[in-house]
C-alpha cells in the first residue's frame, strides 16, 4: 500500500477548484440583529418573522453555546460578565457555564441554502466588535441586512460535556490498518 | 487485457512529492509501480467489469434485504445481536452508501469473478482517483504510451457529486486510526472531496471520540457528533467499549451500518445460495456446510473478517497451495471455489472496480507476487485503447 503524509488535492484532471482566494470565501445574504427590538425597528423586516426567528435562535442557545466547567475560563474567552450558568450539570454535579447570547442570525433571511435554522450569535473577548457563531465562525460586525461567509451559516453543533473518552480505537491498535 | 511494460516517468520523484507520496530513489513510489500498465478495450471495461459490477451490487442489495429479515443470517455473519435492529433499521430507512470496491478475478476473457466486496473500508482510493489519472495524462504527453488512451476513472468527480446527495446537514466528522498512514491518507482525500462539495468537515482520531451523559458522541472540543464518516470497520466499532452506545447515539454513519453485511465474507455464500450459477459468482459456502463437497478439494478458505490478504488458505486437490498468516480467523470461515488470478510473468493482477453511490466509476489494479493479494501489493495503472 502507498504511504502518505498529508494530501493536497491541487489537481489535475479538469476538476474545477473554486477560483476564489482562500481569504475571500463566498458570501450569502443574511440578516443579523443584536436584539429582537433592533429587528422590529428595521423597516425592511417583517415583525412576525423577527419574532419567530429570534425564538428559534434563543431556543438553541443553551444547546449549541460553548460549554465550560469554570466561569473564569468562560470569561477568559467571552469577557467579564458575559457568561451565565448553563441549564446542565457535569456528571459529578458541578456547574456548567456558557457565554450570553449577544445576537441572532435569521434563518429565513439566508440566501443560497434551503430551510436554514436561525442561530444565536456571540462576541468573544479578543474581538468584541464581531459576532461569532456557536461554532466560532466569524459573522462580521454589521447588523441588519448584510452578507456573511457561507460557512458561518451552517447549523451549529450541539456542545456537550464529555464524561469519557477512549472507548473506540482498541481494535485498530490490535490489528493495524483498516484497509481492504 | 494486456500487461504492457513501459518506461517510468522521468519526473516520478517530483510527481510523488507533489502528492506527498513516499518516494525512495531506486525503488520508486511505495506501493506504486508504473514500469508496466494494463491495457483494456472499451468493451472489456463496459461489458466485463462496469456492467457486471453494478449488477453484482444489485444482487448484494437483495442479500441485505434478506439478511435484515433473517436473524439466522445475521447470526451466521457474526453480527452481535445488540446491533440486529440497528443494522436492519439503517437499511429500511434507506441510509445512503458512499463507496466500495469489488475485487474481481479477471484475465480479459470470460466473466470476471467476484472474490470479495470491500464495501466498508476500501483504500487505494487516492491512487485510483488521482495519481493514476495524472500518470495517464503525463505518460501520453511524454509519448510513453499512445496518444488517445482513455481510463475508466470518474472516481473523483463521482465522490464530489455524491456527497451533497447524502443529505448531511451541519458539521461532518471524519475518523480513523490516525497512526496508520494509508488509512489517514485515504480519509484525508475523502475529506478534501467533501470540502470541495461544500461540506463542513473536521478530522478526529477514533480514540479521541468521547461520550456525554446522554449517550451522545463528542469530539475533542465537546461538540456533539452528528455525522461520522469513518474509515474504521463496523465489526471493530461493534466490538469496542463504546460500540454498545452506537445505536442510541443519534449519529449518522458513512458507510451505513448495513454495509456490515456486505463487507463480511459471509456475503459470498449468501450470494451463491440466492444466485447459484450467476456468471460473475464463484461457488461459496460457510465452512463445514456439506454442500461444499462440490468444490472437490480445490477452494480458498477465508475468515469472515480478515483484511489485506491475511489468514487466507488456498487448497488445490486436497493440498495446501498457499497460506498467509495474520491476526484474524478467530471467527467462522467461508470456502470459495478456487479461481486463480491470472499470472503474467510472476505477477498476479487483481482487478478492483470502484462503486460510488452504487455506480461503477473506476478501476484499481493491484499486483502481488503471490496468488493472494496482500499488504505489499503494488498499484499498476491502466489505460483503455481500442
Amino acid at each position: 500500500m502507498t504511504r502518505w503524509n498529508t494530501i493536497s488535492v491541487a489537481l489535475l484532471m479538469g476538476v474545477s477548484l473554486i477560483a476564489l482566494p482562500a481569504c475571500e470565501e463566498a458570501k450569502v445574504d443574511a440578516a443579523v440583529f443584536e436584539t429582537l427590538k433592533q429587528c422590529y425597528d428595521d423597516p425592511s423586516m417583517n415583525q412576525d418573522r423577527c419574532k419567530i426567528d429570534y425564538k428559534e435562535a434563543k431556543d438553541q442557545h443553551a444547546a449549541v453555546a460553548p460549554k465550560y466547567t469554570s466561569e473564569a475560563d468562560c470569561q477568559a474567552d467571552f469577557g467579564s460578565g458575559k457568561c451565565e450558568k448553563a441549564p446542565y450539570q457535569t456528571s459529578s454535579g458541578g456547574s456548567v457555564f456558557m457565554p450570553l447570547m449577544m445576537g441572532y442570525m435569521m434563518g429565513s433571511m439566508l440566501g443560497g441554502r434551503r430551510s436554514m435554522m436561525s442561530q444565536p450569535l456571540y462576541r468573544s473577548a479578543d474581538n468584541p466588535k464581531s459576532f461569532r457563531t456557536a461554532d466560532n465562525r466569524n459573522v462580521g460586525s454589521a447588523t441588519g441586512r448584510t452578507q456573511v461567509a457561507r460557512s458561518a451559516t451552517s447549523r451549529p453543533s450541539f456542545k456537550s460535556s464529555t464524561i469519557k473518552r477512549g472507548g473506540f480505537g482498541s481494535s485498530g491498535r490490535r490489528f493495524g490498518s483498516a484497509a481492504t | 487485457m494486456q500487461r504492457i511494460p513501459v518506461t517510468e516517468r522521468p519526473n516520478l520523484a517530483q510527481a510523488a512529492a507533489g502528492h506527498e507520496l513516499e518516494f525512495t530513489p531506486g525503488q520508486g513510489v511505495t506501493g506504486w509501480d508504473e514500469t508496466a500498465y494494463y491495457q483494456f478495450t472499451m468493451s472489456q471495461i463496459e461489458e466485463d467489469l462496469e456492467g457486471p459490477s453494478e449488477e453484482l451490487e444489485g444482487l448484494c442489495f437483495e442479500v441485505v434485504a434478506r439478511a435484515v429479515d433473517d436473524e439466522e443470517v445475521l447470526r451466521r455473519l457474526g453480527i452481535p445481536e445488540h446491533f440486529w435492529d440497528y443494522v436492519a433499521d439503517s437499511w429500511r430507512n434507506g441510509e445512503k452508501n458512499l463507496y466500495g470496491r469489488m475485487d474481481l478475478s479477471y484475465d480479459g476473457d470470460g466473466p470476471a469473478k467476484l472474490l470479495e466486496y470491500n464495501a466498508d473500508t476500501p483504500t487505494a482510493l487516492y491512487e485510483s482517483a488521482v495519481f493514476q489519472w495524472e500518470w495517464l495524462e503525463q505518460a501520453m504527453a511524454l509519448g510513453l504510451i499512445p496518444r488517445g488512451c482513455n481510463q475508466f476513472n470518474d472516481v473523483h468527480e463521482s465522490i464530489v457529486a455524491s456527497f451533497p446527495l447524502l443529505g448531511i446537514d451541519g458539521l461532518s466528522h471524519f475518523a480513523c486510526n490516525q497512526d496508520i498512514e494509508d488509512d489517514k491518507g485515504t480519509l484525508d482525500y475523502l475529506e478534501e472531496c467533501a470540502r470541495e462539495a461544500g461540506m463542513d468537515t473536521r478530522f478526529l482520531a477514533m480514540e479521541e471520540i468521547g461520550i456525554d451523559d446522554r449517550g451522545r458522541f463528542t469530539d475533542s472540543d465537546d461538540q456533539v457528533i452528528t455525522t461520522l464518516i469513518k474509515l474504521y470497520p463496523w465489526e471493530w466499532i461493534m466490538d469496542e467499549e463504546f460500540g454498545r452506545n452506537v445505536p442510541a447515539s443519534g449519529v449518522r454513519f458513512i458507510e451505513p451500518p448495513w454495509k456490515a453485511i456486505l463487507s463480511n465474507k459471509g456475503l459470498l455464500p449468501l450470494l451463491w445460495e440466492m444466485f447459484e450459477g450467476h456468471p460473475n459468482l464463484l461457488p461459496a459456502f460457510f465452512d463445514g456446510d456439506p454442500a461444499s463437497d462440490m468444490l472437490a478439494g480445490s477452494y480458498v478458505r477465508k475468515p469472515l473478517l480478515s483484511r489485506q490478504g491475511a489468514n487466507i488458505e488456498i487448497v488445490q486437490g486436497g493440498k495446501t497451495l498457499f497460506h498467509s498468516d495474520g491476526p484474524y480467523g478467530a471467527e467462522a470461515h467461508i470456502v470459495q471455489g478456487f479461481h486463480p488470478l491470472p499470472e503474467i510473468g510472476g505477477n498476479y493482477p487483481l482487478v478492483g472496480c470502484w462503486l460510488v453511490a452504487s455506480k461503477a466509476v473506476g478501476l484499481c489494479i493491484r499486483e502481488d507476487r503471490t496468488l493472494v493479494t496482500g499488504k505489499d501489493c503494488r498499484f499498476i495503472p491502466h489505460a483503455i485503447l481500442d
